[in-house]
Order: C-alpha cells, then sequence, then structure tokens
C-alpha cells in the first residue's frame, strides 16, 4: 500500500483505489469470521450459519434500499419505525381476517406511501431528508402504538404467512432467500441501470444531475419509496418470525442499518455506493452479534464492541481509502 | 443580417434577491454564426446564456426558438430543443467515470440497462474526434486535471449534434494547444450551421473564430459589433463602461 510508488496507469493501483472500500471490508469480515470461528467451535456449523442469515434478512433488505437513500446523499431515519407500524398493521390485519397475499400487498403499499410522502417533502419541498424523517420516526412509531395500545398482537399460527418468517426452501431460510434476492436486484440496479446511474449522478451533484437533463427531484425522492417498501418487507418478516405485532419492534433498528452500510464503504455524503460493500457491512453487523453471543459475552458488552467496531472499521476505512487515493480528491 | 435568427431573446429580466442580474436583454443568435459575449465580471452573461440553457427561468421576456416562443422549464426542456451549454462550473459528476460523464442523462441503454461496453467505446471516439487524450475512460471524473475535466465538459456539449452551443469560459484551464483545439472546433460546428455563443475573457480568441460580438455591462447589454468593425481597444473601453452603444 505505497502510493509514491504507484507507477502511472496500472491497472493494480486503479483496481485498488476504485474498491479500497470494499476490500477493507471484506478484509474486515473475513478477521471476523475467523476471530469467531476460533473462538466458538459452533459459529462455523452450518445450523448457526443459516440462523445468522435468518436473522439478519430484515437488516439486509433494508440496508440494501438505504444505500440508495445514503448514494443520493439522503438519510432514511424512520425505517425502524415503518417496521414497527406495518408489524402492528399487518397483526390487526391478519386478525380481523383479511387474506395474508392481500395483507402482504397492503403493507407494501403502506411502505411505499409513507416513503413516497417523506421523499415528496425532502426532494420536492427542501427539507433536508434528515429533519424529515426524524420527524416520521417519532410519527409512526406513535401511531403503531395507538393501534395496539402498547400490546403485542398475536398472529394466529397455521397460515402461508408464517412461511415469511420461518419457512424454508430446502435447507434455505426464507427470509435470507427474500434477503439475497433483494440484495441482487439491488447491485444489478445500482450498478447495471440508468436508474441506478441516475442515483449516484443525484448524489454526486445535484444541480449538475439536472442540468444533464436528469429528473434528479423524481430520483431523489424515488429512493425513499424504495426503502419505505423495504422496511414494510422487514416488517412482514418480523412479524411472521415472531407470531405476532408489536409497536415495539425494530426500535433503534435505523441505526444498525446506517451503521451497516457506512461500514460498507457507502459515502455520506453520496455519489458512492456499493452494494457489496452493504452485504459484507451487514453480515460484518450479525457476525459480531451472534458471534460474541456464542461467546457468552454479555448482550451488553456486544453492544459496546459493535460500536466501537464500527468506529474502527470506518476509521480504517478512510485511512486506507485517503492512502490510497492520494493526494487528489478531497471529499 | 437579412437571415431569421434561430434564437432570438426578447427583453430577458430576471433578478436574485435584490440584485437585478438582466434588466431586458435583445439578443440574436443565427445558424452558423459565433457570437462572442463579453463584459465585466457579474455583468450578467452566465446568467443570460442559462436562462438559454434552461437552468433558470427568466422573470419576463421570451425565448423564440426557430420563429416560436418557447419556455424552458428545466435545462431538460432546452436540451430537447438541442441547445447544449458548457457550464463555467463544468457540472460534472465527480464521482462517476468519464464515460459516464459523457453520457450522462442520455446513457446508451437497452430496455434500463446500461451498455458501459458501447459507452466507453462511443467516448473513446467522441473524444478522439475532438482531440482530447484522456488514457483511462474509467477513472472517476474528481481523479482528473482541471484541464482535461473542462475538456470533458466540452465534449459532452459539442458530440450530441447540437443546434445551438453555448460555451461560458470554456478554455480557462487549458494549455495553448487545448485552446487551439477548442477554437478548432468552434469553426468546425459553425460549418455544420451550429450557433456558437463563447464567452471569454481571452478578448485575441474572440477576433480568431467570431463574427459578431455583445458586450454587458450591470445587467445590460451595451453593444454589438460585428468583427470587422470593432477592435481590441473598442472592446475594452465598452467592457469597462467608458464607451457609449
Ligand atoms: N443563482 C444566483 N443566486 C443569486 N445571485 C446570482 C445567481 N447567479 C448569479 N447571480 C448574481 O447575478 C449577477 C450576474 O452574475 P453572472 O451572470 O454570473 O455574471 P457573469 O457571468 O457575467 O460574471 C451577479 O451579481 C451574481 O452575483
Ligand atoms: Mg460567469
Amino acid at each position: 500500500m505505497n502510493a509514491s510508488a504507484r507507477p502511472a496507469g496500472s491497472r493494480r493501483a486503479d483496481f485498488l483505489i476504485r474498491y479500497a472500500p470494499v476490500l477493507s471490508i471484506a478484509g474486515f469480515a473475513v478477521i471476523c469470521l475467523i476471530f469467531f470461528a476460533w473462538g466458538s467451535p459452533y459459529f462455523l456449523s452450518g445450523g448457526n450459519m443459516l440462523n445468522l442469515f435468518r436473522q439478519s434478512a430484515p437488516l439486509l433488505i433494508v440496508a440494501i434500499a438505504m444505500t440508495f437513500v445514503i448514494t443520493t446523499g439522503g438519510i432514511d431515519l424512520s425505517v425502524g419505525s415503518t417496521v414497527a407500524l406495518v408489524n402492528a398493521l399487518a397483526a390487526i390485519a391478519l386478525q380481523a381476517g383479511l387474506a395474508w397475499p392481500l395483507v402482504v400487498i397492503l403493507m407494501l403499499g403502506v411502505g411505499a406511501i409513507v416513503g413516497g410522502v417523506q421523499g415528496w417533502f425532502s426532494a420536492y419541498q427542501g427539507i433536508p431528508s434528515f429533519i424529515v424523517t426524524l420527524a416520521f420516526l417519532t410519527g409512526l412509531r406513535g401511531f403503531a402504538l395507538l393501534l395496539t395500545r402498547g400490546y403485542s398482537i398475536p398472529i394466529a399460527p397455521g397460515s402461508w404467512f408464517d412461511v415469511l418468517g420461518r419457512g424454508s426452501l430446502g435447507p434455505l431460510p426464507v427470509p435470507a432467500l427474500l434477503a439475497l434476492a433483494t440484495a441482487f436486484v439491488g447491485f444489478v440496479v445500482l450498478d447495471g441501470t440508468t436508474y441506478g446511474r441516475h442515483v449516484t449522478a443525484v448524489g454526486a451533484n445535484l444541480e449538475a444531475a439536472r442540468r444533464a437533463g436528469i429528473p434528479a427531484r423524481r430520483i431523489a425522492a424515488s429512493v425513499f419509496v424504495l426503502s419505505g417498501i423495504a422496511a414494510a418487507l422487514a416488517g412482514l418478516i418480523t412479524a411472521a418470525r415472531l407470531g405476532s405485532g408489536s409497536s415495539n419492534a425494530a426500535v433503534g433498528f435505523e441505526l444498525e442499518v446506517i451503521a451497516a452500510v457506512v461500514l460498507g464503504g457507502t459515502s455520506l455524503f453520496g455519489g458512492t455506493g456499493t452494494i457489496v460493500g452493504t452485504v459484507l457491512g451487514t453480515l460484518t453487523i450479525a457476525m459480531i452479534g451472534n458471534g460474541l453471543i456464542l461467546m457468552h459475552v454479555s448482550p451488553f458488552f456486544t453492544e459496546i464492541a459493535t460500536g466501537a467496531i464500527i468506529l474502527g472499521a470506518v476509521w480504517l476505512n478512510a485511512r486506507v481509502f485517503a492512502r490510497l487515493a492520494g493526494p487528489g480528491r478531497r471529499q | 443580417m437579412t437571415a431569421e435568427p434561430l434564437v432570438a431573446l426578447r427583453g430577458i429580466e430576471k433578478t436574485f434577491g435584490s440584485i437585478a442580474a438582466l434588466r431586458g436583454v435583445d439578443l440574436d443568435l443565427f445558424a452558423g454564426e459565433c457570437l462572442g459575449l463579453v463584459g465585466d465580471n457579474a455583468a450578467g452573461k452566465s446568467t443570460l446564456t442559462k436562462i438559454l440553457a434552461g437552468v433558470h427561468e427568466p422573470d419576463r421576456g421570451s425565448i423564440i426558438v426557430a420563429g416560436e416562443d418557447v419556455r424552458f422549464p428545466d435545462p431538460a426542456a432546452a436540451r430537447a430543443r438541442r441547445i447544449e451549454m458548457v457550464f463555467q462550473d463544468l457540472s460534472l459528476c465527480d464521482t462517476i467515470d468519464v464515460a459516464g460523464n459523457l453520457f450522462l442523462g442520455r446513457e446508451i441503454a437497452r430496455s434500463g440497462f446500461l451498455r458501459k461496453r458501447a459507452m466507453i467505446d462511443a467516448a473513446r471516439e467522441m473524444l478522439a474526434g475532438l482531440q482530447i487524450r484522456i488514457p483511462n475512460l474509467t477513472a472517476t471524473v474528481g481523479s482528473l486535471s482541471g484541464g482535461q475535466r473542462q475538456s470533458i465538459a466540452i465534449a459532452r456539449a459539442a458530440s450530441f449534434d447540437p443546434l445551438v452551443l453555448i460555451m461560458d469560459e470554456p478554455t480557462s484551464a487549458l494549455a495553448v494547444a487545448e485552446v487551439e483545439a477548442v477554437l478548432t472546433l468552434i469553426r468546425h460546428v459553425k460549418a455544420r450551421g451550429v450557433a456558437v455563443v463563447l464567452i471569454t475573457h481571452r478578448l485575441q480568441d474572440l477576433f480568431r473564430v467570431c463574427d459578431r460580438i455583445a458586450v454587458m455591462y450591470e445587467g445590460l447589454k451595451v453593444a454589438e459589433r460585428r468583427i470587422g468593425e470593432t477592435s481590441l481597444e473598442d472592446l475594452v473601453s465598452l467592457i469597462v463602461g467608458s464607451g457609449g452603444a
């Protein structure tokens, strides 16, 4: 990693610069994997790995959508509250006897609308997304509490709805498959489509994107529809897994999601997003939580460790990235 | 000039807060002609051309393209009329690569999927045609030099068959050979019938490619001269505001 020795036009150096954030989180994920495999014989077992994927599915699904939001230079703090609202609404709707496919469609619609309203306020009314989604973080949670009066609402077991959270296809948990599918679609869309290119352009330079004829506001608003739908899907999966709906679900979830995305190397300044990084960042956070429990570390300590590791990894990332990129561009 | 102007701006006014950036400007652009736009800093050159490019909407006044009264609510509308502009601030996306910036807003795609290979090949051809040398088309634009960035902004505006090509101080970061290439480019597109607007502080360049020169002063067009009827001294005195129209 010696920048001064970089020969002009070296393909390897170009590769390193471009993928430094992803490479550094990949290295970090591997270190975590080795550390926990060493710390607990059970960690690498198939059962635990499948469990880890099942549990981290909601996080991954929302983190993929959040990558789009952050790539445009926005932020969505409302996803945890959207999960709670959908969680509660879905349980209420199922209890009222609505057919489960209808409930699924309705809830995804609720997510899209909640996201669309926030996108409109931030992109068309010029209110920073931090403020808009902070207001929704509070408001949506309150709405969910009002609906449930704080109680957990049971979902009658035995319907196909359970499959969303507890089902398996062969050995693979359904939530994990949904998350993998989301990640795959997210990767293709962000990296390989005109829409993904416009998302990046809006985050890199909104006015330049507009001047290039891109519908910049519509793009900036649309990513909140994505995060709303993703949060709704996460809410459905959580409700199905726990067999109940609760307005207290997913408290602090938005911060975990943002941590996973930033850990993956997506820039909070916008203009640079990586789905591969987000997948690795999510898995790293999931591994830390899971591994420390297996090593019988106090769950309180897990929170401290997660915080320290996020800061450490992002710091390393920034240092390595800055070093590799040389004195050229400063963000 | 007997021909009908390709573009006519009439009575354009624009105020930003308390600043009257434009106070009623008329301007005609003709096909195959280069108009030099000069004036002191803050005279309103960029604002006037940005209005033609759809970046700002005028408070008052009209834009007439090929005899038709048009409104440009956004830059996409001006682009649809084949009006292209090299912005003074370049308006590039630093985290996107060279090919991506050249095709920004008109990506080559098949049912929504980018054809990156095709864009890189086309970008190489575009740059070669303008004698711009950028070795790595997949490098992000933020990592390039000021001159390279300016060249990319020029290539982007000039390469998609414009009817009107506006260049706002396009040569400020360019080396001597690159400036020559831009002047050659202007002659080429003029020969193809494009109406060119060139804003520059390098007055000697104006005499090499322009047919007419308009001078702005504090939001007004104070003079317009055919290139044969003016001189460097004349222009200088008009720009600093000591001459008359
Ligand atoms: N977006 C804007 N907001 C506020 N004031 C502006 C804006 N754009 C230009 N101005 C003001 O309008 C005047 C004309 O600016 P400009 O057209 O950029 O001049 P020039 O390009 O001739 O140097 C200046 O006083 C400038 O400060
Ligand atoms: Mg200017």
